[in-house]
């Protein structure tokens, strides 16, 4: 399995501008259901243990992306964009949830992300067409292009 | 100064001594100082060149001294560390020896060279040998000089009346000299009279302020002007004339502060004093313990505005007849010989931090709304209430570093905050031990003498620190409590605390006006708005413009022993000018030859000082020697080499370009920069070890003005590579925007250059300011790199054109 080089899709100095604060972590939605996960956490270890262990970590994937610490950070690092790019490597090393690798299969095979066939018997009820079929072909394209498919088969 | 006889240095045989500066591994370690100094001996004019371990100590000034004597040296050179630093050293050991001071030179190879160029010993140590050979050729031309007293008037200005600026005018004025004390506000006090108690031996902040402000009020020496603003400064050190708007109070000198006008005023606005907390009416005295102890009405509130009296009540009240609505704003005109600057701070607004929700949440206040609360003279006597239902808190939460350290507001540390709150933190413990208190901070910087004895009561008394900021703050909305959600840093897990009133701890900043008083009185400020020292280290509370010094925390956080310590300080540099009574000026004003002199009058209009006199009728102009400033900036704009500045001339300048040249010219940037701003900045890279191309020779002038476009022309046709032109960035020139003189005429010339086909990059203009070490690192790095991108050709191409151009010139004149 090939990693990508994740300080060169995010600058490393940045880091060195966060002092622990953990506004970030005070801000974040995903603490407020896994407290045990926090963006400061995740800044402290790549700068003290290395982010190569950080990318082994199931929880960099419970980050929503919502952007709140990255608004209130005081040093303003680009927090969002360091999750992006961890997840990046942890996806290339095999860390990734099976759901979402399972959601990204389904994505190739069907267009959709979820199973949908029960969703046309109720369209049906309520006297709905069904659903148009998914452009598979380009939407697989799109994968290939983007690199999902080195990292998820399908 | 009397003339003196200067032995050597009237003979027109050169005789150099070079001196080469270990400065212990500083230079040593990166440049070959032997083989620099072997080098310089080959120079023409050169009788000896040594090299010392530390050129400035006592021993490497006698040898100085004695090679003057014995060899009878007339022309020193010292390669060693930046001239704003040891100039003044080594011109007294030439002066000691019988040597004229302004027959030194200076070759920086510190600053410029070994510290900015740590990892290359080679290119370093044949930098060091160009800019000793620029140095020997400039000493060459260098002439001696004696310098002009004027007299210091024995009078002083301070501007603001807080701890620093009282203290200020109170050693002055007890020092023998009339001290006017200006105020923008209607009483003295600043800060330091809002503030409840003092850190960290719990004084009462008012008790120990309000006699010495009453000491200003009663000073036979001090002429106190409240409600008073700056608004113009000419003149120069020891000769300032100053204009300060004083505005109208309405109310005149006999008021006994009794207080009958308060209860007939009908009109009512927030009381500022009380940062809002409470109401005052449009007649009012800032408070209590004001001096001077006199009511001023607010003209915005009161009714009678605009000179329609619609409303008479307060002067039926007065028993004494002190309302005088047909008072007016003033302009005064000031002479003074010194200047203390004493501005203050204002405290951050934490409003654009939305998610902690002061401004929204009444429960959400700052340490000065607190300080104010707890104090007996405040809104609520003293009791601890918060805002939305007036009850006592029972859980009290501080909260650090609130506009402080953070990109996203101020990125300095405030520096009293930690402090402010720990005395906050006990002074509730102390009237209501039982309310629980939490702290929520990053650092707890308790560095000051006794600081940390009173950060460790606080803990023993029982309150908490946490560390790790709230990352929001909710509102419940009937009961106004306030939760906080954030996450323990040192146990790693989240928090949520419910709070009865949470109080920021506010960074503090530089006061709203800082910029202007900047402007007026010509100073630099740091990155972070404040004011800058002349020297960080050595000359702490001079300014780089002569004549006014520092106080307070305009030039930097600091808390209210340091403010008075520095303004005893500043008084002190202050009281040295006005009890000598007189300043030496610096022999570097310009000179007019009136031989060659056409009265055109060019040089008169780009003069920042007015000080240079004549007319057409005259035949001649000619430069008032006292009020020139030397900023060179008259030099340029002569087109008959009539005009030329004492110390910088065209011939020594030229010298320097030439020889810098000599060798691989096309490799080289030729940088001018100013003393004041660019040459500084680029001390700074060097103290700041920042690295940057080594091909970049800089070359002092006083002012960017002084470039001429004819150095620039002459670098390109020598061959040079590219040209920096380096000054103040524009509102900040030291010389009254001198600088706009540089944009012009650098314009000028890339139009010339765009004419001529020649590639316009080559001559950039940067700002540069005394702080902006990276932006000149930077500036330098990128014109390297377009300086790989020329070819030979080129240069020799621009050399032609500029050649030719040159002729046709002189052909037609």
């Amino acid at each position: 399995m090939t990693t990508i080089k994740i300080w060169k899709h995010f600058p490393r100095e940045d880091l060195y501008e966060c002092y622990q604060c953990a506004r970030c972590t005070g801000s974040c939605p995903a603490m407020e259901v896994a407290p045990a996960f926090g963006p400061r956490g995740i800044i402290l270890k790549c700068l003290n243990v290395g982010h190569e262990e950080v990318v082994e970590d199931e929880k960099v994937w419970l980050c929503c992306t919502c952007n709140v610490c990255e608004d209130r950070c005081p040093q303003k690092i680009p927090i969002s964009d360091l999750l992006v790019a961890l997840r990046n490597s942890a996806a290339r090393r095999g860390n990734i949830p099976g759901r979402l690798s399972m959601a990204i299969e389904l994505l190739a095979k069907t267009g959709r992300s979820m199973i949908v066939h029960q969703l046309d018997e109720m369209r049906a009820h309520h006297g709905l067409a069904p659903l148009p079929s998914a452009p598979v072909d380009e939407i697989r394209q799109i994968l290939r292009k983007t690199g999902l498919d080195e990292v998820i088969e399908f | 100064m009397t003339e003196k006889s200067w032995k050597h240095s009237e003979t027109n045989d050169l005789r150099i001594g070079v001196y080469v500066c270990h400065c212990g591994k500083n230079i040593g370690g990166t440049v070959r100082c032997e083989e620099v100094a072997e080098f310089a001996r080959d120079l023409s004019g050169v009788i000896l060149a040594k090299d010392s371990l530390y050129t400035c100590s006592e021993p490497g000034q006698e040898q100085i001294k004695s090679d003057i004597r014995e060899h009878k040296l007339n022309r020193v050179v010292v390669a060693s560390c930046t001239p704003r630093l040891h100039e003044p050293t080594f011109r007294a050991a030439c002066e000691g020896a019988g040597l004229n001071p302004y027959l030194l030179e200076m070759a920086n190879i510190r600053e410029h060279c070994s510290w900015v160029h740590l990892h290359d010993k080679d290119a370093a140590t044949e930098k060091a040998k160009d800019l000793v050979e620029m140095a020997v050729a400039r000493v060459a031309r260098l002439t001696p000089q004696v310098e002009l007293t004027v007299p210091v008037a024995r009078k002083a200005m301070v501007i603001g009346g807080g701890v620093a600026g009282i203290q200020a005018a109170l050693d002055m004025a007890d020092a023998g000299y009339k001290v006017y004390l200006v105020e923008r506000e209607g009483s003295i006090g600043g800060r330091m009279a809002q503030i409840d108690k003092t850190f960290p031996t719990m004084d009462c902040s008012i008790c120990i302020l309000a006699p010495k402000m009453s000491e200003v009020g009663r000073h036979p020496n001090i002429e106190l002007l409240t409600l008073s603003e700056v608004k113009e400064v000419g003149g120069h050190i020891g000769n300032f004339e100053v204009k300060v708007l004083k505005r109208a109070r309405y109310v005149t000198k006999g008021c006994t502060a009794c207080g009958d006008c308060v209860q007939a005023c009908p009109q009512l606005a927030p009381d500022e004093f009380n940062a809002g907390l409470s109401i005052r009416h449009a007649i009012h005295i800032p408070f209590a313990q004001a001096v001077p102890s006199t009511f001023l009405i607010d003209m915005n509130q009161c009714l009678n505005n605009q000179g329609i009296v619609a409303c008479d009540r307060c002067f039926q009240a007065c028993s004494h007849k002190c309302i005088n609505f047909s008072d007016r704003d003033e302009i005064l005109d000031l002479d003074v010989g010194t200047i203390v600057v004493a501005t203050g701070v204002d405290v951050y607004d934490p409003t654009p931090l939305t998610e902690l929700g002061y401004g929204k949440f009444p429960n959400v206040i700052t340490t000065l709304e607190f300080e104010r609360l707890i104090n007996a003279g405040g809104p609520s006597a003293g009791e601890l209430i918060r805002p939305s239902d007036r009850k006592r808190p029972q859980k009290v939460a501080f909260l650090q570093c609130i506009g402080s350290r953070s990109k996203r507001s101020n990125p300095y540390c405030s520096n009293v905050c930690c402090m402010n709150t720990i005395k906050d933190a006990l002074l509730i413990k102390e009237h209501w031990p039982e309310t629980q208190i939490y702290v929520f901070y990053l650092d707890i910087r308790a560095f000051g003498k006794g600081f940390e004895d009173l950060f460790q009561r606080a803990r023993r008394e029982g309150v908490t620190f946490i560390r790790g900021i709230p990352g929001e703050i909710i509102e419940d909305i009937d009961s106004g409590d306030l939760t906080l959600l954030g996450e323990n840093t040192l146990l790693g897990t989240p928090y949520r605390y419910n709070m009865d009133m949470v109080i920021l701890s506010v960074g503090i900043m530089p006061h709203k006006d800082a910029e202007v008083l900047q402007r007026l009185l010509n100073l630099s400020t740091d990155t972070d708005g404040f004011y800058m020292e002349a020297h960080p280290k050595l000359r702490p509370v001079d300014t780089t413009t002569g004549g006014v010094f520092l106080a307070g925390a305009a030039e930097g956080p600091k808390d209210i022993k340091d403010s008075v310590t520095q303004a005893s300080a500043a008084a002190s540099r202050a009281n040295i000018l006005m009890s000598k009574g007189e300043v030496r000026i610096p022999a570097i004003t310009s000179k007019i030859d009136p031989e060659k002199c056409t009265a055109c009058g060019l040089c008169a209009r780009v003069c920042p000082y007015h000080a240079i006199e004549g007319s057409k009728e005259q035949g001649y102009y000619r430069v008032i020697q006292a009020a020139c400033q030397g900023c060179g900036a008259c030099v340029p704009e002569c087109r008959f080499e009539a005009i030329d500045q004492t110390h910088f001339s065209e011939g020594q300048i030229v010298s320097q370009i030439d020889r810098a040249l000599e060798r691989d010219p096309h490799t080289k940037i030729i940088a001018f920069a100013c003393n004041w701003c660019s040459y500084a900045g680029a001390d700074f890279a060097g103290v700041s070890r920042m690295q940057y191309p080594h091909n970049v020779r800089i070359i002092r002038t006083m002012c960017s003005a002084r470039v001429s476009p004819g150095w620039i022309e002459r670098a390109f046709i020598k061959g040079a590579g590219g040209v920096l032109v380096s000054g103040c960035h524009p509102a900040d020139c030291h010389y009254n925007n001198a600088n706009q003189n540089t944009v012009r005429r650098v314009e000028k010339f890339w139009k010339k250059m765009e004419k001529l086909g020649i590639n316009k990059d080559r001559l950039q203009l940067a700002w540069v300011s005394a702080a902006e070490g990276a932006q000149f690192a930077a500036v330098i790095r990128e014109m390297e790199q377009g300086l790989q991108k020329l070819n030979p050709k080129q240069i020799q191409h621009a050399a032609e054109q500029l050649t030719k151009s040159l002729q046709k010139k002189s052909e037609a004149s």
